[in-house]
């Protein structure tokens, strides 16, 4: 609750959080807005192909500001403020991370109206994107788990923006976010393959152009759910060392 | 009355070895306000995190309200109120929202939250900005809001670490009225730590002197300060180095004497009647070419109970060491 409040009473901060993305959005897919005629994409436009890519990269971003907020919490001991009282201990947690997915699917919300506007549409409809919102939100939390993680075991808001900015870039790049498979030279399509960002955005992916594809989504959220299971654990156990 | 707080050879070993707090025992009775003096790095903030359950204690055996500390620390989360050393309200959020959402802590209902939150802004003076964003507070206002939600669930205890410092002496003073007011009007048992000497003497009922995890003296301020017996007499000396032993076998010759602390800077001297005593030390020294060059008389303080039970005074690292390093730096 009290960082849902704190969301709404920043709105710059909502803003300029999706400043990236936008550019992004509007950067690449008007740049490469030719690529679809001389390479095959899934969908049809680079726009409706890419727009799967920036929500990811939203989600990113926006977890990386989670372990910044439990740093400033460290710091100013608002963190033991709560710790004092009979509330729970992993409601702290749990608040922390409902709120970032509230923020997440906000945002991404907001890139689809405008990717809509460019001319991409999610083809399955309103429960495609309910299911995407899902799917980003799910990411997002899996996300947050590597920065608060990474926040409560240093301490330093910095070194969480060192880390995850390290992380984000290879990581989208080398996937399939922003350009296709046969695109890619060998090397970077192997490690693709091993990259869950990957997963995730072919999950978005075709539920915005080809339809439900089952296997493709259920990959997505298997390895999503991979992904959570080992950094929300690391969060779990950074965060009990911080109590106790 | 009966004892609210019992603490029986506390121990609490850092994991570099550091003995932060070493076996300390003491107990705080039902609306008490009781409080701990002494410099930083005493244990003050360690002892007052191990009993909020914050910090899990080496050895030793505390009983809060009859509920032990270990077995029982939820129970004892819902009876305690506690202000930490740094002030924390979110400065995003109004007085009135920082005060409500504490109590969405406590899971108060919204009703009750509502007619508190009201009761407490009144009691810490801040109605007039209670729906001003904490961000644009005054640092006085921010350590009134921080305490007014540390009582929003009305707690049995309230455990202020050092809730005046780093602020100016007005604020100070507004502070010292509020808690004052709360011990009384609230009938909480308030468990205070401080490095200042005129905010012990002026709240605490009783309170232990603490240094470098032991405590060294216990009582109420004016036990302890009878305790001493004396006024004292402070004497600096031109040239301390060379004079300081001398002047002070001198003076331990006169009579009606009590005790000389030598502290390297000066020399204090306890004695029954120090007035009388002035005259005939200025005489003794000056008549052996020691040269004075400051004299200061007063009764006791708690500087003093300080002074008798560690050989040092309470800010002499940070008052008086430091500006004179920064001169010598200069030059």
């Amino acid at each position: 609750m009290r960082y849902l409040k704190k969301l709404v009473r920043n709105p710059i901060l909502l803003f300029f959080s999706l400043f990236q993305p936008i550019i992004f959005l509007v950067l690449f897919t008007q740049l490469l807005s030719k690529f679809s005629s001389f390479i095959v994409l899934p969908g049809g436009t680079y726009l409706e192909f890419a727009t799967a890519g920036i929500l990811l990269q939203n989600a990113f971003g926006s977890a990386l500001q989670s372990g910044n907020s439990i740093v400033a919490d460290l710091d100013s001991g608002y963190l033991q403020k709560m710790l004092v009282t009979p509330v729970r201990r992993p409601a702290i947690l749990l608040g922390r991370l409902t709120s970032d997915a509230f923020r997440v699917v906000i945002q991404s919300a907001i890139i689809l109206g405008l990717a809509y506007a460019l001319g991409a549409f999610v083809n399955t409809g309103v429960i495609g994107i309910l299911l995407i919102f899902f799917i980003i939100a799910f990411f997002g939390l899996a996300w947050s788990g590597i920065s608060l993680a990474i926040g409560m075991r240093t301490r330093s808001s910095e070194t969480v923006f060192a880390i995850g900015g390290f992380l984000t870039f290879p990581l989208l790049f080398l996937s399939t976010a922003l350009f296709p498979l046969s695109f890619m030279p060998k090397w970077v399509q192997d490690i693709s393959m091993f990259n869950p960002i990957s997963y995730a955005v072919n999950g978005i992916r075709v539920l915005m152009t080809t339809g439900y594809d089952w296997s493709t989504i259920l990959q997505a959220f298997g390895v999503i759910a991979l992904v959570a299971a080992v950094t929300l654990g690391a969060t779990l156990y950074m965060f009990r060392k911080v109590v106790s | 009355m009966s004892d609210i707080i019992t603490v029986d050879n506390l121990v609490e070993v850092y994991s570099d070895g550091t003995k932060a707090v070493n076996d300390i025992s003491f107990s705080v009775k039902e609306g008490e306000f009781f409080g701990f003096l002494g410099p930083n790095g005493a244990g003050k903030s360690t002892t007052i995190k191990i009993l909020t359950t914050l910090l899990r204690k080496t050895s030793g055996t505390v009983t809060i309200a009859g509920y032990n500390l270990e077995k029982q620390s939820a129970d004892i989360r819902r009876i305690i109120g506690v202000q930490s050393q740094e002030t924390t309200v979110d400065g995003d959020l109004t007085g009135r929202e920082n005060i409500t959402l504490q109590g969405h802590f406590h899971q108060m209902n919204g009703d009750e939250i509502k007619k508190r939150v009201n009761e407490l802004l009144s009691l810490v003076g801040l109605e007039s900005a209670a729906e001003k964003r904490a961000r644009n507070y005054s640092g006085g206002m921010k350590k009134r809001l921080d305490l007014a939600t540390a009582l929003v669930h009305k707690p049995k205890i309230l455990f202020l670490d050092e809730p005046t410092t780093g602020l100016d002496p007005q604020s100070r003073a507004a502070i010292w009225t509020y808690l004052e007011k709360i011990n009384k009007e609230e009938d909480i048992t308030i468990f205070l730590t401080t490095q200042y000497l005129e905010e012990a003497d002026k709240l605490c009922k009783r309170l232990s002197i603490i240094d470098a995890g032991k405590i060294v003296a216990s009582g109420s301020p004016i036990e302890l300060k009878r305790e001493i017996g004396a006024d004292s007499i402070r004497i600096s000396l031109e040239n301390c180095q060379r004079d300081n032993s001398k002047a002070k076998e001198l003076i331990n010759s006169l009579t009606d004497v009590n005790e000389i602390i030598d502290s390297e800077e000066y020399l204090t001297v306890y004695a029954k009647n120090a007035g009388l005593l002035i005259a005939d030390i200025v005489r003794a020294l000056d008549s052996s070419d020691i040269r004075i060059a400051s004299v200061t008389f007063s009764s006791p303080s708690l500087d003093d109970v300080f002074m008798k039970h560690t050989g040092r005074r309470i800010r002499t690292e940070e008052l008086v060491k430091a500006p004179s390093a920064m001169f010598g730096g200069r030059r």
